[in-house]
């Protein structure tokens, strides 16, 4: 009867503890970030799905594999609706506004034809890479024809060379920026007239030795079967309020897949953690396929691979990752494109032809308005924040560096040495070190020397003593 | 003589290693026991290296530290150094007995000691600017532990120069050949095991 009544018991707690179990899964996916060693711990989940679109809902019929999504800064949203060859314009009621198909280019009627890459400029105007067209299309914001970019002409390019535009971005000077389908040299770069005026930001060659090791060993039979060692293409670019590119590369191997471009095409991206913005730690490394910069330095990358955003402060710290592959609303099949406006992100998916909102926990809200006020130097408002983001996640150790900052400021160096600990930011660590050493010393040394000369002085005396004790007995024995 | 005297002797060698070696092997003054004493000492002092060394220059994770593993990074070497050293001087006409080159190699092993034992409270008041002076009396007690183990290598074996230092490098071959030789070993007792078991669930299971 006892045992039964114990069972009884049992089997109730493991039930009720199945149900908690189940409540606390209720997000589609994990939040995780990683630590200073490379281990990755969890954490809340920073942004939840909260809308989802399709083109049925938009009231434009299903969009076709959708390849690029633009959310311009007066709120509208851009989406480039491939297999159909369309722009579909939403407004923040995420309506349908106007739908692009057509327009009249010399007369004639002319149509996209699958089109990958899209961008909106400040002023409306609407840029296409019109891939199989091989052009880049300008259209006014309604829509009409403006002009046409053809391949590029130079003398530097060779005859062989397949122009297929797949990205286009446009700086404030209006100077375009091509990303091209097997293109090593790096973005095709055209000035405000269309004009070809050069290759920017190549990728650098990855030198391996052992490579080299083998290529110096084999045949050349077998030499012309390896694969051959050429830089990188890009695959995705945006640009930031600073005229500054950051470009994705696909590769698995490389350690910058992402690169901040100066104007003058070199990378310039802050790498402060201990590990580059490359996605995921593990074996299988996160491929990027889509960047998107928002204010303050704050880049989010989309990874193919797992189907997650990356999101990193400007100085490269991972601030959280969202989203995942999966059937469940907020998770992905085929993510493509990633951007944001407000405080909300959205991701395109190319399989499933719908759009994602994620709309920030309370969480990643904490997270993003600390990291504002941190790059902006407010320390100490940052600190009252990140303690509010250290009660929800005690793993985050950027918030740990942020509040041992402020406090070194403050002057309590031993708290600051604490949080700097914890934190694992050793450079910091060490500053509080010092000044708290000199504090310190400031405080104890006159005690500490004054230990030590008694110490010293009563040792010289007592060993005078005793060498003189030692000579009378001496003395006494000679005697 | 007492443990005292012993230790007290052990830091002779120390600082005087070409008079200590010497009477080590032919006053007898040499004691296992002390040789022991400093290779359990090393391992403690590497043990709280790892553990307590300041947080400017230990870049440990915490959770894989783990005491176990100082067998694998210091008795395991020390016993295999000892072991190849033998095998190789008794080919190459060495004087030194088994019990001599355990004894030398221990008291060489001495200053990791002397110099860990400061150097980790050092570590805890230095900045990260400061802290090449750690590496700096790391790498001397180093340096130091190797000029002993030449001394006390020459001395017990009767060498060279020259002969002493091509048997310790070949003694690190060696030690090569002995990892390489046990894990072959290892491995194929594995295969055999797996092979026998195979075979006996290939009988029992053809009833």
């Amino acid at each position: 009867m006892k045992v039964r009544s114990w069972l009884i018991v049992l089997a109730a707690s493991l039930l009720i503890s199945g149900f908690g179990h189940n409540v606390s899964y209720g997000a589609p996916y994990e939040g995780y970030t990683y630590n200073y060693w490379g281990n990755s711990v969890k954490s809340p989940i920073a942004f939840l799905p909260s809308r989802v679109i399709t083109g049925n809902d938009a009231g434009t019929g299903a969009w076709q594999s959708p390849l690029d999504l633009y959310a311009a800064h007066n709120g509208l949203l851009y989406v480039l609706d491939s297999g159909n060859g369309r722009i579909i314009v939403l407004n923040d009621k995420w309506e349908t506004m106007r739908v692009i198909q057509h327009f009249e280019h010399e007369g004639k009627e002319d149509s996209f034809l699958n089109p990958e890459g899209l961008f909106v400029t400040e002023s409306g105007q609407i840029y296409v890479a019109d891939t199989e067209n091989r052009r880049v299309v300008e259209l006014n914001p309604d829509g009409t024809f403006v002009r046409a970019i053809g391949a590029p002409e130079s003398d530097v390019i060779s005859d062989t060379f397949e122009y297929f535009p797949r990205k286009v971005i446009v700086d404030k000077a209006g100077r375009i920026y091509v990303v091209g389908r097997g293109v090593y040299e790096g973005l095709i770069e055209f000035d405000s007239d269309g004009r070809f005026t050069g290759f920017m930001g190549t990728n650098r060659v990855q030198f391996d030795p052992v490579d080299l090791f083998w290529k110096s060993v084999s045949t050349k039979e077998q030499r012309e079967k390896m694969i051959r060692f050429i830089p990188l293409e890009f695959n995705n670019a945006d640009i930031d309020e600073g005229g500054f590119i950051y470009t994705t590369t696909a590769d698995k191997n490389t350690a910058s897949a992402v690169k901040k471009l100066n104007p003058s095409g070199i990378d310039v991206l802050r790498v402060n953690g201990e590990f580059a913005p490359v996605g995921d730690l593990s074996i299988n490394r996160s491929s990027f396929i889509d960047i998107q910069v928002s204010s303050n330095g704050v880049y989010r990358a989309l990874d193919s691979t797992r189907g997650r955003v990356f999101t990193y402060n400007e100085d490269g710290n991972l601030l959280y990752v969202i989203g995942q592959l999966g059937n469940q609303k907020g998770t992905f099949k085929n993510p493509v494109a990633i951007e944001s406006y407000g405080d909300a992100i959205y991701v395109l998916d190319r399989d499933l032809g719908q759009i994602t909102q994620f709309k920030p926990t309370t969480f990643g809200g904490l997270v993003n308005e600390a990291n504002r006020l941190y790059s902006s130097g407010k320390h100490s408002e940052a600190a009252t924040l990140w303690q509010e983001v250290l009660r929800l996640d005690a793993n985050y150790e950027m918030a740990y560096v942020g509040i041992g900052k402020s406090m070194l400021r403050e002057g309590k160096y031993k708290e600051a040495m604490t949080h700097l600990k914890l934190g694992n930011d050793r450079e910091y660590y060490s500053r509080a070190l010092a000044k708290y050493r000199r504090e310190y010393m400031r405080e104890y040394f006159g005690i500490y020397m004054t230990v030590a000369i008694g110490v010293l002085v009563s040792l010289i005396l007592w060993r005078r003593i005793a060498r003189s004790r030692n000579e009378r007995g001496a003395r006494d024995v000679a005697n | 003589m007492s443990l005292i005297k012993e230790i007290k002797y052990s830091l002779h060698v120390t600082v005087r290693p070409f008079d200590g070696y010497w009477d080590l092997k032919y006053e007898n003054k040499g004691r296992l026991r002390v040789a022991l004493l400093v290779l359990l000492g090393v391992t403690v002092t590497m043990i709280l290296k790892r553990q307590y060394a300041g947080y400017v220059v230990n870049d440990n994770y915490p959770l894989s530290l783990n005491s176990i593993n100082e067998l694998k990074y210091i008795i395991l070497p020390f016993l295999l150094w000892c072991i190849s050293n033998w095998s190789l001087t008794t080919l190459m006409d060495g004087e030194g007995k088994f019990r001599d080159i355990l004894i030398a190699t221990g008291y060489a092993m001495l200053p990791l000691i002397l110099i860990n034992i400061p150097n980790i409270l050092l570590s805890n008041v230095i900045t990260l600017r400061e802290s090449s002076f750690y590496y700096l009396f790391d790498s001397i007690g180093v340096i130091w532990f190797v000029w002993l183990l030449f001394i006390g290598t020459k001395t017990v074996h009767q060498y060279s120069v020259i002969k002493t230092i091509s048997t310790m490098l070949l003694t690190l071959v060696v030690m090569g050949i002995v990892i390489f030789l046990g894990l072959l070993f290892f491995s194929l007792i594995q295969q055999i095991i797996s092979f026998v078991y195979t075979l006996y669930q290939e009988v029992a299971l053809r009833k």
